[in-house]
């Protein structure tokens, strides 16, 4: 049986919080809960950017999900020169 | 006054072609970052790699989309191009804006940023070439709240939909593009403005098989307008195109003598499937055998014109990167009606079907079109719930796509695989 929603958003930020890349594609979400359709696995990860728990990295052309804490912000850093 | 010594880049303002190198250096008299970009290229161009860093966590508020985070790695050097994002914007169904807005959207870009645009991208959107992360909401707000215009799609998203000009301006147009366009980019804002996919997608709508927005080469789902009848023929139009009292493809052309027309040799010779011929002062077409290539109507478009039963050719897979890998759309459904009178439910349908499959199966950064070819067209026709068609046979017998089961074949069938292979190496 699939989990509720407020179970898979849980799940979902356990699985950023450990695991070894901080970042992360859409579809090493769908684990969290083989139960759940990707769609509903993607409304989820989507509905915790909005609440500020998670966040989007992109290159452009692809987009991954990262905990704010976990992620390298390129802002600020003053570069290599 | 340039602030960077540039020598390299200079030598690409040299030569008959218009030179990007001298537009940034024009746009950056109003502003001055642009210097900077011309600086770091340089130092690029001299070192033989990128200053830009890889992507980034920028965005706006509640999307997911529409801006690509740019930073240099050696903003000391270059302050101007410390962020230098990109914003993309959807433009209007078929590029259609005033010239007023058009210079309200480039006087918002030099408040809020460089003033450099790319008019338009290859998927269609106005792309907006730096800007600061700071200027990001402020100029979301304007474009949004004063232009009435959003942002586009990138990353993982449903990419900005584009279509031709369909009926507003042309008479081959077999549905309307701009209609559907606009329907499914409205449908699909969840889609566009976050993301959703192991990649990106793409649609486009093309009116008829000329195909203006190369649906076929770039989108992973195409839908391009066809018909199902006969092409419409008005015989005594033929007649004054032979007379040479219609100038033929439109007058287009028409910069050199290329002496009479030759209905044989301009239009019936060059039909790739040898469909057309006179009989008796008449234009014949055996429309069984027309692969829609629109040589002829293009050629003789008050003579000829597509069939009255139209609807969309749906074809799936395209992608056209810029380094390798070029693929074309594979025809999956050859004929459907789109229609906004049931809001384009039967392609709706369609697209669904080919999202959950591939958000299912897709790997990560795999283009649908690649999932159709590592997993195979029998199992995608069988997904999307059709039955295999000849039009699905790329090659008979060297490339076949179709397999039959035994339990699909009345008698079935009894073979032993181990035995052949001894005979035939796989």
């Amino acid at each position: 049986m699939a989990l509720s929603n407020e179970e898979l958003k849980a799940a979902i930020l356990k699985k950023a919080e450990t695991a070894p890349k901080p970042q992360l594609y859409i579809k090493d979400f769908y684990a969290c809960d083989p139960d759940s359709k990707p769609r509903v696995i993607k409304n989820a990860a989507n509905d915790l950017v909005k609440e500020g728990k998670l966040m989007f990295w992109s290159s452009g052309s692809t987009t991954m999900y990262a905990m704010k804490d976990r992620i390298k912000n390129e802002e600020g850093e003053s570069g290599v020169n | 006054m340039a602030k960077h010594e540039t020598p390299l880049l200079d030598e690409l303002e040299k030569g008959p072609w218009p030179s990007f190198v001298t537009d940034i250096k024009r746009q950056a008299e109003k502003s001055p970052q642009c210097w900077d970009i011309l600086g770091q290229l340089e130092l690029s161009f001299k070192e033989r790699i990128t200053h830009w860093k890889h992507g980034g966590i920028v965005g706006v508020f509640g999307y997911g989309g529409g801006i690509v985070g740019r930073y240099s790695d050696v903003p000391k050097r270059f302050p101007g191009v410390e962020h230098f994002h990109t914003i993309r914007l959807a433009q209007p169904a078929s590029k259609y804006y005033s010239t007023k807005h058009l210079r309200d959207i480039c006087g918002l870009w030099e408040k809020y940023g460089s003033g450099m645009t790319n008019m338009h991208g290859s998927t269609g959107d106005i792309i907006m070439l730096g800007c600061r992360t700071e200027a990001l909401e402020p100029f979301f707000y304007e474009l949004t709240h004063n232009f009435q215009q959003d942002l586009g799609g990138s990353g993982s998203n449903l990419r900005t939909p584009a279509n031709c000009l369909g009926q507003s301006r042309c008479e081959w147009a077999c549905y309307d593009t701009e209609e559907a366009c606009h329907h499914l980019t409205m449908h699909y804002q969840d889609e566009i403005h976050r993301p959703a996919f192991p990649y990106k997608f793409k649609f486009k709508f093309s009116g008829c098989p000329n195909d203006c927005v190369a649906a076929i080469a770039r989108s992973d789902v195409a839908v391009i307008g066809t018909w199902r009848d006969n092409i419409r023929i008005d015989q005594a139009a033929v007649k004054e195109y032979i007379a040479g009292n219609i100038p033929s493809n439109g007058g287009a052309h028409a910069g050199r003598d290329w002496g009479k027309f030759d209905i044989q040799k301009e239009v019936i010779d060059l039909c790739p499937t040898e469909c057309m011929w006179m009989e008796g002062g008449e234009l014949k077409i055996d429309d069984s055998e027309c692969t829609r290539c629109m040589h002829c109507l293009n050629v003789m478009p008050r003579a000829l014109r597509p069939g009255a039963d139209q609807g969309a050719t749906i074809c799936c897979g395209a992608k056209a990167p810029i380094l390798d890998g070029a693929q074309f759309a594979t025809l999956i459904v050859p004929f459907m009606k789109v229609s906004a009178d049931n809001e384009f439910e039967e392609l709706i349908e369609f697209i669904e079907k080919v999202w959950d499959w591939w958000m299912e199966v897709g790997k990560n950064r795999e283009r649908v079109g690649e999932t159709m070819q590592r997993i195979g067209l029998p199992t995608f026709i069988k997904v999307m719930d059709l039955e295999p068609i000849p039009q699905h046979v790329k090659e008979p017998r060297s490339n076949p796509y179709v397999f039959w089961s035994e339990d699909e074949v009345e008698g079935g069938w009894s073979r032993d695989v181990d035995e052949f292979r001894a005979r035939h190496a796989a």
